[in-house]
């Protein structure tokens, strides 16, 4: 009796040797590209081409992060990127919250209807359409402007629509029969009751959409010229020394790559409850 | 107080329908920007889309537009190419998406235990995921640079002399890599949160019934996970077949990424054939029936897998009293 429980305790101890050993193993992989990045990002450019490598730079080369941002115009690409993000983010809530809460509380006979065409949108690839887009938005010559990005928001994502959808449906009733008692129209429900109830959906779309926008690759490739275009083309391309040939400098490219993360990443770990809490809404009860 | 109260009279029926009006009209309105885009920038753009895989469409002239027929179509199943990417395409998913299960699963196994540290843990495998692909890209283009990254550097530790071309040779496997490594902080929360929701009697009650640890899993949770597992795969497949900005830009030439660079064979997928197709040969015409080609099989692939959902997808019936 005493001998099983002792080997069941040193199986229990080595299941748990096991787990953290993994768990420790996967952190070291997933997070050495990281540290890597990081280091290269203040180190001498001679010292990042150097073999043997050198891990950590002699004197950290801070003037690499100044010289990413005087070295090209880093500013007026990241205006650009933080102009559609935060328009974006702005517009794709408010036009997803108002259908979300109508799917969620005006009952209509071919709502579900509706919202299974929702549900089927979210299984279109998204560049079986986006291809078709820029054809049009190239024949009426809104390529290289905003419109894309503007109509694209203001039509909303079936992705927070079914965010709000499942956020709204779970705010009681009793909060709106008593605003409708005192003759409360349903904007006004809306507007009044269910968008200040739903901070952290809101917030947490707007995380989503802002990360997105910020970091995507393509449509601005596709749209926009090398003038107006976003700071995740530019530091796709890399950064380049102005004073010397324009030479491409790794360092200085990796610092520049950190301020672009910087945002994702900070957001992340103030608001990291609520984005995994989306990502959980979305993903589970789909 | 939405549902209506039954009326007595033709006075009440004109109440009601007028009611029942007015809500049609507030319900439209609150959808109608979606409404009005899910048709502007969905519905008419996919049905444009397959108008144009039927013409000769070169993006710039209408005046030698031609209605061509399935032409698009016969020429895509003809073209070794576009075999070919499709080819690569079905090897890069069929590593990637079980890979990225099983490994997003084992970890919230994992850390669905009692083990210290597990917000740290979910934080830092969930890090990777937001970091966009164009940061990601260069994360990983330093890291395996064959000549001083720092897995060269510790390749060459363990052998001297080893050259390993992480970015030409095996670009699947880094690609693979990469794309784990974006992923699979989203799998695993996904997962753990699925597994949080397993009430704890149903695997206690196992235990009590004898079941060793492994028969629990097996007949316990797995069953009850199949739902999450099958959202997980739907998912994957869908982004698998969209999968090209990744290898285009950790594999494609740096100055022209958006251009005529192609990645290496191995990780030549079809998404990167089409968009060559369509932006640096401008044939728009070609273009759109290799996305509408790309569309029905996802279509159909999709269509597919919820179909067998009936041979091993359990849904929770609601037979418990009391609990969630």
């Amino acid at each position: 009796m005493s001998v099983r429980s002792k080997g069941m305790s040193l199986r229990k101890l080595l299941g748990l040797l096991i787990s953290y050993g993994v768990l420790i193993l996967v952190t070291v992989v997933l997070m050495l590209p990281v540290f890597w990045f990081l280091l290269t990002s203040v180190k001498a450019e001679s010292e990042f081409v150097s073999w043997p490598i050198r891990v950590f730079p002699a004197v950290p080369q801070w003037s690499n992060y100044v010289k990413a941002v005087t070295w090209f115009p880093f500013a007026r690409h990241a205006w650009n990127s933080f102009f559609l993000a935060t328009t974006t983010s702005i517009l794709t809530i408010i036009t997803s919250s108002l259908a979300g809460f109508a799917f969620a509380r005006i009952n209509v006979p071919e709502r579900n209807k509706l919202f299974r065409v929702i549900i089927a949108m979210l299984i279109v690839p998204g560049i079986v359409t986006l291809i078709p887009q820029f054809i049009v938005y190239a024949r009426l010559k809104l390529t290289n402007t905003y419109w894309p990005w503007i109509l694209g928001a203001l039509s909303g994502s079936p992705y927070f629509i079914f965010m709000f959808r499942q956020f709204f449906t779970g705010i009681p009733r009793e909060l709106e029969d008593a605003a409708e008692v005192d003759g409360a129209g349903p904007f006004r429900i809306f507007w009044q009751i269910f968008l200040p109830n739903s901070l952290p959906v809101i917030a947490t779309a707007f995380i989503f959409n802002f990360n997105g926008v910020w970091g995507d690759w393509l449509m601005p490739t596709l749209y926009l010229t090398d003038r107006n275009t976003t700071l995740a083309v530019k530091l796709a391309q890399g950064i380049r020394n102005p004073h010397a040939e324009s030479v491409f400098i790794y360092t200085v490219s990796m610092a520049g790559c950190v301020i672009f993360i910087l945002p994702m990443v900070i957001t992340f770990f103030l608001a990291q409850r609520h984005i995994l809490q989306g990502v959980v809404t979305s993903g589970l009860k789909g | 107080m939405s549902t209506a109260q039954p009326m007595h009279g033709q006075v009440g029926w004109r109440l009601l329908s007028s009611r029942s009006r007015r809500k049609r009209i507030t319900f439209y309105l609150f959808i109608s920007p979606w409404l009005i885009g899910f048709v502007a920038l969905g519905a008419i753009p996919l049905v444009l889309g397959l108008l144009t895989s039927l013409t000769n469409y070169d993006g710039m002239d209408l005046a030698h537009l031609k209605f061509v027929g399935l032409d698009n179509y016969a020429r895509a199943f003809a073209d070794s190419e576009a075999t070919f990417t499709a080819g690569r395409t079905a090897v890069w998913i069929a590593i990637n998406t079980p890979a990225w299960l099983v490994i997003s699963f084992l970890l919230a196994l994992i850390l669905n235990q009692e083990v210290r540290g597990r917000g740290i843990f979910r934080t830092l495998y969930y890090l990777p995921s937001v970091i966009p692909a164009v940061a990601a890209m260069w994360v990983w283009k330093i890291f395996l640079n064959d000549n001083f990254g720092l897995m060269a550097a510790m390749a060459d530790l363990i052998r001297p002399g080893t050259v390993i071309p992480w970015l030409t040779k095996y670009a699947l496997v880094s690609v693979t890599f990469v794309s784990l490594w974006g992923g699979l902080g989203l799998g695993m929360v996904v997962f753990l949160a699925g597994l949080q929701g397993i009430p704890r009697e149903l695997e206690e009650a196992a235990v009590i019934d004898g079941a060793h640890q492994f028969q629990v899993f097996r007949h316990v949770t797995i069953p009850l996970m199949t739902p999450v597992i099958f959202f997980q795969l739907v998912i994957s497949l869908i982004g698998g077949f969209q999968t090209f900005v990744l290898p285009l830009l950790l594999l494609g030439g740096q100055r022209d990424l958006a251009y005529g660079s192609t990645p290496p064979r191995s990780i030549y997928l079809y998404m990167v054939y089409t968009y060559h197709q369509l932006f640096v040969y401008q044939r728009f015409g070609y273009g759109t029936a290799l996305l509408w080609i790309l569309f029905t099989v996802v279509l159909v692939l999709t269509l597919l897998v919820f179909w067998t959902q009936r041979y091993w997808v359990y849904y929770e019936v609601e037979t418990q009293g009391e609990g969630r």
